[in-house]
């Protein structure tokens, strides 16, 4: 069986590339764009733990987490409060950099946990007051800067003391400028996108949160990335938009592997009753014609997954939004990929095979 | 020509009984068959003839059990194959078929093509291997085992179409103008093996044909005139 299941589709091997390269587009559509959710899920628990913070306080309900803005007098009630160590405000300036507009820069205290988490790799810390800020080794790298270089933000220039490396995505990729030059830039006094907080010893995240947002009305605490991720809009609108393009993907693979097999029924059909006529049962029959559509799908999601590993990547630097999300393969995400795959291939192949079961042999043969 | 092994070694006795009892079949307003009964016995060789559309091949088709008659029954030791609960494997079991065209699968070597029905009948792919080079060793061309179709002359085509049917043992050949496509010669050859083999492994032979020569080999002639079979003495039989 499995040899002429192999032998038929060799035999017309432009339909078969075809109709597999279709399936292929749907599986890497698929593959690229899971890994492009495990990468903002990744993302996003960098953007939870910066600084090296245990929880982030943000507005609540706002459409993504870098539209938040709270009053920076919060700060001193969080400090106050038992369960919390250290709080320090973060002031966000998305797409302020023009060297790189996919790096953020963030408004920092330079007394804050924040600033002083961060390990210089070169250079020093900022002079108090003075037109200088840090950057990330990865944007560095990227724009190739050293100490002493400028950089312009917000059409204004600033001299880069040193680079640090903290290890999370976003810092690295992006600037660190003091806070007050931060909001005097966004025109935003008085005000900062969020609050990073280190809880004290033995205070679990998830118990200081419902603490703190019930006494600090308005606000959302993030303390994991999946929460993250839900609290925005964006993210909601990711997951829900990703679900609907599997669904399409999976229905218009299936209605190609469907077309293509039927359109092979009608052109072999002699040959089926053939299978008939020396006795092959129905369900024989239509094994077959159903193992040729897996088959095709087979071939296609394989290289449909090679395809999304691939794509998604070069996407990623295409776009330039390499600091915002990298692309996170797993064994999992290529498992489903793999899965959708063969849901094509059976659901294509259903009706084809069932309309095979349903013609007489007598009927089939008068066909060739 | 010998059978080949294992051929007919548990047949006993190797052709089957055909009853056809008052059978008829349309298409659409088309009556293709009216009333036909025809019995014929184990072993018995009976050549069909009759004019184009006079009814001959839908007669055969019936009794493979490839199409459902209108009315009527068709048994085949007893068995109406159409009825059958497993239709595909009553006619694996009983029936092998030539067809004028020889209708091989174009992708698959003769060798390949005479496995098919085996695999319809699951046998083990060793096995299938072996049955099949025997086959085709018994119609005279196992030199030509891993060629495909198309590398193939109709005659030894048709040889492998001759060693297909036979692949499953039937108790019954049915050939529809198995010949009509190929040249004197090679037609000649082909009946020649086809009644070599009915004679050598004991079938129940029934053969479509305008060929007068064929009904001189055969045991009985049986003609159909406008879907119905014309006595000896021109006149046609009726239902009794």
């Amino acid at each position: 069986m499995l040899a002429i299941i192999t032998t038929n589709l060799l035999r017309r091997s432009t339909r078969t590339v075809f109709t597999a390269s279709g399936i292929a587009v749907g599986v890497a559509t698929i593959v690229a764009l899971l890994a492009f959710t495990q990468g903002l899920k990744e993302t996003a628990a960098g953007f939870v733990h910066l600084g090296g913070s245990e929880l982030g306080i943000f507005q609540a309900n706002v459409s993504e987490p870098t539209a938040s803005v709270l009053p920076e007098s919060i700060v001193g009630r969080l400090q106050a409060r038992p369960e919390v160590a250290r709080a320090t405000p973060l002031l966000l300036l998305v797409e302020g950099l023009k060297a790189d507009s996919s790096a953020i820069v963030f408004g920092a205290d330079p007394a804050g946990f924040f600033t002083h988490n961060l390990v210089l790799t070169g250079g020093r810390r900022p002079a108090g007051g003075a037109r200088e800020l840090l950057i990330g080794d990865r944007l560095a790298a990227q724009l190739h800067l050293l100490p002493g270089a400028t950089l312009a933000v917000e059409e204004h220039r600033y001299r880069v003391a040193g680079v640090y490396h903290s290890g999370v995505l976003f810092e690295d990729s992006g600037a660190v400028l003091e806070l007050a030059q931060a909001q005097q830039l966004a025109s935003r006094p008085a005000e900062v996108t969020d609050i990073v907080v280190q809880l004290a010893p033995g205070v679990r995240a998830s118990r200081a949160a419902g603490g703190i947002e019930h006494a600090l009305p308005g606000t959302q605490v993030i303390s994991d990335p999946q929460q993250a991720l839900r609290v925005g809009a964006n993210g909601i609108l990711i997951s829900k938009a990703i679900l609907v393009i599997v669904v399409i993907a999976l229905i218009v693979g299936a209605i190609s592997v469907t077309n293509t097999m039927a359109m092979s029924i009608m052109e072999r059909q002699g040959e089926l009753g053939v299978l008939s006529t020396v006795g092959w049962s129905p369900a024989r029959v239509a094994s077959l014609i159903l193992g040729e559509g897996v088959a095709v799908s087979v071939l296609g999601a394989a290289a449909g997954l090679l395809f999304g590993v691939i794509g998604g990547s070069l996407l990623v630097r295409a776009l330039g939004v390499s600091a915002y999300v990298s692309p996170s393969v797993t064994a999992w995400g290529l498992g489903r990929g793999l899965l959708v795959g063969v849901a094509i291939g059976v659901l294509g192949g259903i009706y084809p095979a069932w309309r095979v079961t349903r013609m007489t042999p007598l009927k089939a043969l008068s066909a060739t | 020509m010998s059978a080949p092994a294992g051929a007919h070694a548990t047949r006993e006795p190797a052709g089957a009984q055909v009853a056809i009892e008052a059978v008829s079949k349309g298409f659409g307003r088309v009556s293709a068959l009216r009333e036909v009964s025809l019995q014929i016995g184990p072993g018995e060789a009976v050549a069909i003839t009759g004019r184009s559309g006079s009814g001959k091949s839908t007669l055969l088709a019936l009794i493979g059990g490839l199409e459902q008659p209108d009315s009527g029954r068709v048994l085949i030791d007893g068995r109406a194959v159409w009825k059958d609960p497993h239709p595909a494997r009553a006619r694996r079991e009983l029936v092998g078929f030539v067809f004028q065209r020889h209708l091989l699968l174009a992708a698959l070597s003769a060798r390949a093509n005479v496995e098919v029905p085996l695999i319809g009948a699951g046998m083990h792919h060793g096995a299938r291997r072996t049955r099949a080079l025997s086959l085709l060793e018994a119609v005279g061309i196992a030199d030509r085992a891993e060629h495909l179709p198309s590398e193939l002359s109709g005659g030894e085509s048709q040889r492998v179409a001759v060693a297909r049917a036979l692949a499953n043992e039937p108790r019954l050949l049915l050939a529809d103008e198995p010949t009509g496509a190929l040249d004197s010669t090679t037609s000649e050859r082909v009946m020649d093996l086809l009644f070599e083999l009915r004679r050598d492994l004991g079938m129940t032979l029934v053969v479509v044909s305008y060929d007068p020569s064929v009904g001189a080999r055969a045991d009985r002639t049986v003609t159909l005139v406008d879907g119905r079979i014309e006595a000896p003495d021109g006149a046609l039989f009726q239902r009794r």
